[in-house]
């Protein structure tokens, strides 16, 4: 199905182990300042590894690029298979963009453990970046549980909140449940693969390899089942309704940097794109699993939005209309058309800039209250006008308004929903009034008004480092919604593809290109 | 009946490595007795010594492909013994270089304190390659004498005599059902080595003999329902011998489990793959969760190998080469991250003189090493990746799902995450918590050095596991052709729970 594309270096395996190893040289070093300098330097230069990924990348081509092919435990068919596609590359980028403004924003907030804290920041960019680029599953599987790891200790040694520990804990184990399930599926995926393989006398006969796996064809009741498996796996991590719960109180508790990490980067949204869809078509496209998604999808959406207008802390919205962008991202997906899926694709990248950049306002607003709630907050835009600016801007690129990103990747997404069926666009588009008005209300109760009792007339509005990531975030917003062509045709041929895929079915495609298999195929 | 023996020099070379470590043996006893002066390090590393020789020859052996039965079949050396004495004789080495600093608080017999670990080594060593009931039986009851005495070592404490009591009335209790299965199957086929009863038909006597047999064994690896004896016995005894016997009596009674099912009892498959399957979801449940109440670490450890030893059975339980190649992988992956934990606990506890979870409040101050090299054994333990429990997890997965054994996989899936809770619990302890006393924890060399085996084995194992999964994959070529994967033979739709 996908053709391969090389580079003539080893560009994906350097970007994934450039913040582990800059994480081993920090372990090295005692001065605090040093260590910040150093972890901004190797993640300054982890983005520009991913600019030259980015301008390399051939955009509207389905191909696999930046293809790193190796064995690794042969016995098992577990191979080290990186590359990219224009569905993951962009979150590439993102990633090794949001950890720049995270290690900026922790410059002077975080204060105790300071080396711990970068070291554990750039193992975790290691392993998001690592699951962005793993074709090969049980690499990809790797990544997703070392994830855990870093995250564990960031949220429960710098989270902010009272009850970070539980949420530390609570974040492990979900996710771990899910991802048990997931596991389970990807064994069947290599065991259905085997069967076929075996059968038709292909060697090796086990694999775990993405693009080996899409060969195989898979009968349709087995797909249910481990699209269901894989479902546990990727709807706790995303985490959709009603897999949710771990969120607000990760969001809530845990550091910001964390907060921006997880709402800013859709893991669990992209793995439905990435293996589930090109893998179990039949799967995907069965009315009764389409049915119980969208109907999540709105559930979440609406739920999102209700519960997140009577937040009155920030984080704990922001956590909800989390939940509701998430909806939103299921929603184009399960449309199952091109504009849905791109819209989807495109609203994960664009909740890494919204959403995330709501997180580092919430930041903001917490180094100067020492609260995101808003019996602490009040009045605040007179005295602060910049961070009121910018909290507006980029709140109402998280609304979608017409010239932000956001409305770019919902209006795509509300495209292909009424393609799918009108009334999923109707609900949908509640969601978007919902999203103005909960993010609106709050700002208006926070920055508007009198001045909270108990803040100090002399807050400082943002500083250099704060009105670079402002600016920054703004100039994305503003560039994908203003001409997201560029971005939009990096994904075009691999959303193509997919929906092609989707089309015909889990037949077996490439089998030609197995001389062994060939005439055995045609007989059957 | 008439019994001739008759041996030639080559013969005698298959006992090499065995004849190398009873030598040693007496020369390590006979050292501490005629040497009463000599301090007791240089007699533990005269036994390393003594060890690393016998290693040496067991990987000659390994790469040499020798192989051969002695004794009328009673004594068989062939790759898969191999590998199972280069991992009992892996861990008595790293055990005794574990055992340094903790053998001064023996007040007595501090010398033979070697010898007895020595000593059930041999023992162990022949079980790893006793081809027939009545060699199962005398090795079984040989390695097991010394345990008894070590596990009573601590003269003093209450708890070491208590868990030395248990131990050995249990043992003495698994000997007997030992000795009445074996005397019903010898009366019911006649015949006593493995190869020869897979002939036999199944009979009622036949049934009982073998599932006492199992009863017995399964005392050995600790499994659930035979696990009353483990968590007390664990706990009294001497750390370093907590270790021992947590890893090196397991292995050994697995090389006899798997002769026994693979070769004699080949052809009843679907009645003992019920069993196992039973007794491992038993195992791991049970030790997952009463391991989350424990607030001894070596209780903790002990529960936690109780579903260790769940998950190496899913292995057996999936009765094919490849289910038998990824149990030998998982006990290698076991073995460093179980013995790395214990060597932690010994360490710690040679300074603070506790186990109790509580005193490991911030050890991550007082010895970043230790806390990471405990870090890595728990997580190895849980099965988080790229750690070698992680590989030797989907391994055992991947040959069980191959039989279709699903409700084995999904409760086995859940208890990671069960483990993962206990695990994460001293985790939090050592990186989070303040600690009482900050002063610095010092690790002698030999101990550290345990640790960094500990440490390489299960990264490397993780990491680069091609060499050792090839070593696992020789071990086993001799069962290939006995039971080959049945999931190819079944129609691909056929699926007990499909969607």
């Amino acid at each position: 199905m996908l053709q391969e594309l090389t580079f003539g270096f080893p560009i994906l395996t350097l970007l994934v182990f450039l913040p582990l190893g800059g994480a081993l040289v920090l372990w090295l070093l005692e001065d605090g300042d040093l260590i910040k300098r150093l972890a901004l330097a190797i993640v300054v230069l982890e983005m520009g590894l991913a600019v030259v990924v980015l301008r390399s990348f051939v955009p509207d081509s389905a191909a696999m690029q930046f293809t790193e092919h190796h064995q690794w435990i042969p016995p098992l068919g577990i191979s080290y298979h990186l590359a990219v596609d224009g569905i993951s590359v962009l979150f590439v980028g993102l990633t090794a963009f949001l950890t720049i403004l995270i290690v900026l924003y922790s410059w002077d907030t975080v204060r105790g453990q300071v080396k711990e804290y970068y070291m554990a920041l750039l193992a975790l960019e290691t392993t998001i970046v690592g699951i962005f680029v793993s074709i090969d599953l049980i690499l990809f599987f790797v990544f997703w549980e070392l994830m855990l790891i870093p995250s564990y200790f960031l949220i429960k040694l710098w989270g902010t909140g009272g009850e970070r520990e539980h949420a530390a804990l609570k974040y492990v184990l979900y996710t771990l449940l899910g991802s048990v399930f997931m596991l389970l599926g990807i064994l069947l995926l290599d065991l259905n693969y085997h069967e076929w393989a075996v059968r038709y006398g292909i060697e090796p006969s086990y694999t775990f390899d993405f693009l080996h796996l899409l060969n195989a064809p898979i009968p349709p009741d087995r797909q249910l089942l481990i699209f269901w498996l894989m479902f546990l796996g990727f709807a706790f991590k995303a985490p959709l309704f009603p897999f949710h719960t771990w969120l607000p109180d990760v969001l809530g508790e845990g550091p910001f940097g964390m907060a921006v990490v997880l709402a800013g980067i859709k893991l669990g949204t992209y793995g439905f794109i990435r293996f589930s869809l090109p893998l179990l078509p039949d799967a995907s496209t069965n009315s009764v699993v389409v049915l119980v998604l969208m109907t999540l999808a709105l559930l979440a959406i609406v739920y999102g939005s209700v519960v997140a207008l009577i937040q009155p802390d920030l984080r704990r919205l922001l956590a909800f209309s989390s939940i509701g962008h998430l909806g939103f991202c299921v929603l184009g997906l399960f449309a199952l058309n091109f504009q849905g899926l791109q819209g989807s694709l495109l609203t994960m990248i664009n909740l890494g800039f919204t959403t995330a950049g709501l997180f580092f306002v919430a930041g903001f607003l917490y180094s100067r209250c020492q609260s995101t709630h808003l019996s602490a907050l009040g009045g605040l835009a007179r005295q602060v006008p910049l961070l009121a600016t910018f909290f507006l801007i980029i709140g109402l690129a998280s609304i979608g308004l017409p010239g932000t990103n956001g409305f770019v990747g919902e209006f795509l997404i509300l495209l292909g929903a009424f393609k799918a069926h009108w009334f999923y666009g109707a609900v949908g588009v509640l969601g978007v009034i919902f999203g103005a008005a909960y993010l609106l209300w709050y700002y208006e109760r926070a920055m508007f008004g009198p001045l909270a009792q108990g803040l100090n007339r002399a807050i400082v509005d943002l500083n250099a480092r704060e009105r670079l990531i402002c600016l920054s975030l703004c100039v994305m917003i503003f560039w994908i919604g203003l001409y997201p062509a560029p971005f939009l045709r990096i994904m075009n041929g691999s959303v193509q593809a997919v929906v092609e895929r989707l089309e015909r079915g889990s037949t077996p495609t490439a089998v030609a290109a197995r001389p062994l298999a060939r005439a055995e195929v045609v007989e059957e | 009946m008439k019994f001739t023996l008759t041996m030639s020099g080559a013969d005698l070379l298959l006992l090499l490595p065995e004849i190398l470590l009873t030598t040693w043996l007496c020369v390590v006893l006979a050292v501490d007795f005629v040497w009463p002066q000599l301090r007791k390090d240089r007699l533990a590393y005269l036994s390393v010594g003594g060890l690393a020789v016998v290693l040496v020859t067991l990987f000659w052996f390994d790469l040499a492909g020798i192989s051969g039965t002695l004794f009328k079949h009673m004594f068989v050396v062939d790759r898969l013994a191999i590998f199972f004495k280069i991992l009992i004789v892996g861990t008595t080495l790293l055990v005794i270089l574990a055992s340094m600093d903790y053998v001064r608080r023996f007040r007595f017999f501090r010398g033979e304190y070697y010898f007895l670990v020595l000593m059930s080594a041999l023992g162990m060593m022949f079980m790893s390659s006793a081809n027939d009931l009545l060699s199962v039986f005398i090795t079984v009851e040989f390695s097991t004498f010394g345990f008894y005495v070590l596990v009573a070592y601590l003269r003093q404490d209450l708890a070491s005599n208590e868990a030395g009591l248990k131990f050995f009335i249990l043992g003495i209790f698994a000997a007997g059902l030992l000795a009445y299965g074996i005397s019903l199957v010898y009366g019911e086929t006649g015949k006593i080595v493995f190869s020869d009863i897979a002939s036999a038909s199944a009979t009622p006597g036949l049934v009982i003999g073998f599932l006492l047999i199992f009863a017995a064994l399964g005392f050995k690896i600790g499994a659930v329902p035979f696990h009353a004896w483990i968590p007390d016995t664990y706990h009294g005894a001497p750390t370093p011998i907590t270790a021992f016997l947590s890893i090196a009596p397991k292995v050994a009674a697995f090389a006899i489990l798997l002769r026994m099912l693979f070769v004699s009892l080949a052809t009843f498959k679907p009645a003992w793959v019920v069993l196992l399957v039973a007794v491992s979801i038993l195992s791991m449940t049970y030790g997952n969760i009463v391991a989350i109440a424990q607030r001894n670490i070596k209780r903790l450890l002990a529960y936690s190998g109780i579903a260790q030893i769940g998950n190496v059975l899913i292995g057996l339980a999936a009765g094919t080469k490849m289910g038998s190649d990824a149990m030998l992988f998982y006990l290698l992956t076991y073995l460093f991250a179980n013995l790395g934990a214990f060597a932690v606990v010994i360490a710690v506890g040679n300074v603070i003189r506790s186990d109790e979870i509580e005193d490991y409040s911030g050890l991550n101050r007082r010895s970043p090493f230790l806390a990471f090299a405990m870090l890595v054994f728990l997580l190895s333990l849980a099965g988080v990746p790229p750690l070698a429990g992680f590989i030797g997890k989907i391994y055992i997965f991947l040959a069980a799902i191959d039989e279709g054994l699903y409700t084995l996989i999904v409760v086995g899936l859940i208890n990671v995450v069960i483990a993962l809770y206990y695990y994460l619990v001293i985790v939090k302890k050592m990186y989070i918590n303040e600690p009482v006393d900050p002063s610095p924890l010092r690790i002698s060399g030999p101990m550290t050095a345990v640790v960094y085996v500990g440490l390489a084995g299960t990264i490397i194992l993780g990491i680069y596991p091609r060499p050792f999964i090839d070593w696992v994959v020789g071990a086993t070529l001799m069962f290939s052709n006995l039971v080959g994967p049945t999931a190819s033979v079944l129609p691909p739709t056929v699926l007990p729970f499909g969607g």
